[in-house]
Order: structure tokens, then sequence, then C-alpha cells
């Protein structure tokens, strides 16, 4: 550890431009993040194992009551870019519970008196849960050529933009709610108020477009469903022809991509401003 | 003096608070500092300056104000009027650079239980833009001086209470504060751990020509410090050294118990009418200028058999009784919550008669199976 960082800390004085110096700070809590992400050896097998799981398990279950001719498409293939997003939401979330922990247990008082800029604290929290989910999403997209989906460099670099994408969001969602909490028991009242409705309304387990209007209403508002669409719309591009995708989709790529974007840009504004708030 | 004087007086140290901020000997200026919350007023306008390289200490009870004004000296809160400098830097203005210019230590452990003893070190000596070099020389510096070097390498969660709070210390020395801000460093901690802290905190002092700013609320401990401020219901009651503190009750204080103290008290009243006696529990005490020269007289004087009897200089703890009219421990049974407005205290016995109702059903259960 120590070698490693050697000469960042020894490159950085007063004189250094402030944005560099904004950066590094940045840099100091998104590695504590990740200091602590690969100690926790069981949380980061399970963050892996867990999905796979659930998709090979469940996805085959469904198959089975499912037949082929009812179902004019691969379920398993269908359910890969929705467990991508499921999961990875639900691990950045869940990342960002660390400020509650930190809270518990003092430490986020070391970092609020530390010189460190509070908007800094909040972005290398994001990023430090973002890196997490997107790690997470790294290993299972590494799965995909086994469920035959159709796979090359550039699809899996576009992959991993939309994962960040959607990881970024739902990480400076979960700060948002998070600079708030004060005990660990609420942030479980809490992913099961919010985050559980959102993971099932997203569109990631089944296609939204034959649900009873209500559900299909919230389904559509659901920020989430726009990194499920857009995931799947990447992921699926050289497995499946694009009506069939847009057949269980709700917007365009285009619609997604454009929504995510701004969906981050907004949703990192709020969070900032209300950590700052933080005592 | 007149009034007027006072105004005067007081306007003009504002202003010179104002004009010195880089000045040399002061660590901390604080001018009529006020902290209110809704209707409870934590801090009513204390006024006091802490000179560089001195000990410092704030003694109350729970709930005095102690850690509000920490706060505020720290930048964790913000005072609702008043002036505060630290290091010369405005506690409001210039919050950055007084964060970077001290260390804290807080009433409650702030270590990252998860990462080894080093890795905390390490993180701060980011957080402070510690060069490399430095931190390396100051990390062994620091573990060696604490007591902590040849446990590096383990996690903070296998520390114990003492061990851990040696680490914080150790912490806030990293980046070489000019103040270490310690707020009650010592609660809830056995009384060798206690000490083995305060011989360290000392050793570190010496060395660094450290300000040290502690709040306490054990008076042995307050003993230490250069000079003292006893704080209650917000406002500084007394600020001098302990010496000159303890020299403020008078004389020496002599407590004695008769067989019949009620003769020995009328007996003593008659003749030394200059003292005043009280009855504590079944021990008179009094308060004479010189006890070893009045012990002898007061021997001779009193007719009832002594039982015993005792000649001591006053402690801080009659300093605080008197100055306060209580003693310091008292208020540690009152709950906390006020500051809602709100009296939890029925709901509290509430749960509490709950809690002892079902705790006697459970142990008759017991005793029915045994």
């Amino acid at each position: 550890m120590e070698n490693n960082h050697s000469d960042l800390i020894s490159e950085t004085t007063q004189k250094d431009h402030w944005f560099f110096l904004r950066l590094r700070s940045i840099y100091i809590i998104w590695y504590r993040e990740i200091l602590i992400y690969f100690r926790n050896y069981l949380k980061f097998f399970t963050s892996i194992f867990l999905p796979l799981l659930l998709l090979v398990f469940f996805g085959t279950g469904i198959e089975a009551v499912f037949p082929a001719e009812l179902l004019e498409y691969d379920f398993i293939q269908f359910f890969f870019p929705g467990i991508i997003g499921a999961s990875i939401s639900v691990m950045a979330l869940s990342s960002t519970i660390s400020i509650v922990w930190d809270r518990e247990f003092g430490f986020l008082r070391e970092i609020l008196v530390s010189p460190i800029k509070r908007a800094d604290i909040a972005l290398g929290k994001i990023l430090g849960a973002t890196s997490t989910a997107v790690f997470q999403g790294f290993f299972i997209v590494l799965f995909a050529p086994y469920l035959k989906i159709n796979f090359s460099t550039g699809l899996f670099l576009k992959t991993m933009g939309i994962i960040f994408m959607v990881a970024y969001g739902m990480s400076a969602l979960g700060i948002l709610f998070v600079s708030r909490l004060k005990k660990m028991e609420s942030f479980s009242i809490l992913s099961q108020i919010i985050v559980a409705p959102m993971v099932f309304l997203s569109g990631a387990f089944f296609p939204i477009g034959n649900l009873p209007s209500w559900m299909a209403a919230l389904s559509r508002y659901n920020p989430l469903t726009f990194g499920i669409d857009a995931l799947r719309w990447i992921t699926l591009s050289k497995t499946m022809p694009a009506s069939k995708i847009s057949s269980f989709s709700s917007y365009s790529f285009s619609h997604c991509l454009i929504f995510l974007i701004i969906f981050d840009m907004i949703i990192t504004i709020i969070s900032v401003q209300m950590f700052r708030r933080i005592k | 003096m007149t009034h007027k004087n006072i105004m005067l007086n007081s306007s003009n140290s504002l202003e010179s608070v104002e004009e010195n901020k880089n000045n040399e000997g002061e660590a901390i200026q604080v001018e009529n500092l006020k902290k209110k919350y809704n209707r409870l007023t934590a801090v009513d306008g204390i006024s006091f300056s802490v000179k560089k390289g001195e000990v410092f200490g704030f003694l109350g009870p729970n709930g005095a104000g102690k850690t509000t004004t920490i706060n505020i000296l720290c930048t964790l809160n913000s005072p609702t009027s008043g002036l505060a400098y630290v290091n010369g830097y405005n506690v409001i203005r210039k919050a950055d650079e007084v964060r970077s210019s001290i260390g804290l230590v807080f009433q409650e452990i702030t270590l990252d239980n998860h990462l080894t003893a080093e890795e905390n070190l390490y993180l701060h000596a980011l957080l402070y833009n510690v060069s490399w070099k430095e931190f390396i020389q100051s990390k062994r510096e620091v573990l060696k001086l604490c007591e902590l070097w040849d446990r590096r390498k383990s996690r903070v969660e296998t520390f114990s209470g003492g061990m851990k709070r040696r680490l914080e210390i150790a912490r806030a020395l990293i980046h070489w504060p000019k103040i270490l801000f310690l707020d009650e460093p010592t609660i809830g901690l056995d009384p060798q751990t206690r000490n083995k802290i305060w011989d360290y905190i000392f050793s570190i002092r010496k060395k660094k020509n450290l300000t040290i700013f502690l709040t306490t609320q054990y008076l042995n401990e307050a003993e230490i410090c250069d000079r003292i401020a006893i704080i209650d219901h917000g406002k500084i009651a007394a600020l001098d050294a302990p010496e000159n503190l303890k020299k403020m009750i008078g004389g020496d204080i002599i407590t004695f118990r008769c067989e019949d103290n009620d003769k020995a008290e009328e007996e003593f009243k008659k003749n030394f009418p200059q003292y005043r006696i009280k009855r504590t529990g079944k021990e008179l005490k009094t308060e004479v200028d010189s006890g070893d020269e009045f012990l002898p007289v007061l021997v001779k004087t009193i007719t009832p058999k002594i039982v015993s009897m005792e000649l001591r200089r006053p402690s801080l703890e009659d300093v605080f009784l008197e100055i306060t009219g209580r003693q310091i421990r008292e208020k540690d049974k009152e709950s906390e919550g006020f500051d809602l407005g709100i009296n939890f205290g029925p709901l509290f016995n509430l749960l509490d008669n709950k809690i002892v109702a079902t705790e006697s059903k459970n142990s008759q259960k017991v005793k029915d199976e045994n």
C-alpha cells in the first residue's frame, strides 16, 4: 500500500492548482471506499456470486415453466441485462450505506473535520460506490458468452459505459438518501420502500409492456427503467433483432442515453447540496 | 471602576482581537461567544484566550457547554454570535485554515475499524496533505510514542479502548498541529489507562511545544492544566490557574467527628465566631486560615471526645462546589433530550417499568422451571 501511492503523496504540495487538489481529495475518499470493499472478502464474493445464481437458477426455472413455443425469445438472454442492471443498482445503493456506518462508528466525523471540502467527500463517496458496482457488473458481463449472447470488444466497452452511468446515478441517489439517515435500521427500511419497488418495476425481471396500466405507468416513470432499457439495447444488439428488443423496451436507446446523462447530472447536484448540510 | 470604564475596556479588547489576528502569543481567542438552540442557550457569551504552549482546561458537568464550545472552535458548529480565532484564523471565515492547523480527539472513537492502525494514520495524512517523507517520519514517531508500533499492522477492531484512544491521539498528531483539542479524551477508560494517556499527552507537549485545549469532568485531570475555566450553564464561572482557584477558597479545610457533634458545634461557634462551621453527614467541616496552627487549639477547646480529624488543602472539588453550589457529578443523573423542549422522563420511566415487569416475569419463569 505504502509504495504504490508514495509518488502521489509526495508530489502534491500547497502550490498545486486547486483543480488537482480537489481531484486528489476525491481520490482519497474513493481510495478508502475501495480499500474497505476489497477488505470485506465475503461481501466481495457474494456481490458477484448472487447475481449469477439468480441468473442461472431463476432464469432456468422460468424457462422450464414457459416452454420455448410460448416465449418468443430466450428468457435468460432477456434476463441477462436485467440482472446486470438490478444487481449493480442494489450494489451501488448499498455501498453508500458506508456513510451511515461511518456515522455510527464515528469515522464520518474524522472526514468531516478534515480540510477536505464537503462536495469532494460526496463525489468521492459516489465514485467509490460506483466503482464497486462497475466492478461487479464487469464480472457478470464476462459470463455473456456462456449464455449465447454475441459480444465484441466495442460492445463490451459500450456496456461498461452504460453500467457506469446507471451505477453512478444510483450511487448519487444513495448518497442523497443516506446523508439524511442517522441509523443503520433506517437503511433497511429505505431499501424496502424505495429500492425494491424500483428494481421490480424497472423491467429487469419481466417485460413491462403487458402490465396493468397503473403498474405500467409506475414503471415508465421509474428512473431505473431507462437504465435497464439502455443495457438491453446494448447487450442484445448483436443477438436479437432490434424489433424484438423494442417489443420489451419502453424507450428507444437514444432516449435512454439522454435521460441517463441528465439524471446523473441533476442527481449529482442535489446530493452534493444535501451532503453539504450534513452535521 | 465605573460602568463607563468597563464598557471602554470591553470595546478595546474587541478591537484588539480584530487587529491581532496573527498575534504570536495567542493560540485561541474567544470574545463573547454565544450559541443558541431554539430555546436552549448552550453557550452564553463566554470570553477567554489561550496562550501558545499552554494546557487549558474546560471543566464542567455534562451539558455545561463544553462540547459546543469545542465544536465551534473546530468549525463543526457555527456560533449564534461572537468572535473566535484559532491560530489567528476566524473560525467562520477561515474554516479550512483552522481545520488544517488543529488536531482533534473527540469524545467518541472516530477510527476506521476495518483498517489497520497504519492505514488509519495514512488516510489521515492524505486528508491533511502531509507529504510522504513527513508521514513516514511522523508515523514512526507517534506510533512509538503511544506504544503501538508493534501493533501497527493490526486492524483497529482488535484494539482495546485504551489502545484506540492512544491511536486517536497519535493520529491527531500526524500532521503536527499547533493546537490539540481533546474533548474528554479519557472518558470511559480505567484509571490506569487514563494516567498512561495523560503521561503520553504531556510527553508530546514537552517535545513539540503544543497548545492543548481539553475538556474534562474529572477534577484530578483538571489539576494538571496550566489554567482552567470552570463552565456551568454556558457561562464561565471562574478562570485561573488551579492553585489560584484553590487559594480563592481561603485557607485549609478541617473536618472532624466527635462523639457528641451537637455539643462540639456549639462550642466551636462560641469559641471561634470568625470561622464558619458546617455539618456534612456525620462530620463537621470548617475552613480556617492556617490549619496546622489551628489544629492544636481546636483539640484543646473542644470538650467532647474526638473520634477522627482531618486537615487538608482545598481541592478543585471544593472550588467547584463553592462556585456552582453543587457537586460536579450531580448533573449526570438528569436525562438528556431537553433540547427538544419535551420532557421524555415519564416515557423513559414507563419503558423502564415495562422492562422491569418483563424481567421479573422472566425471572419468575426461570424460578418455575427450576
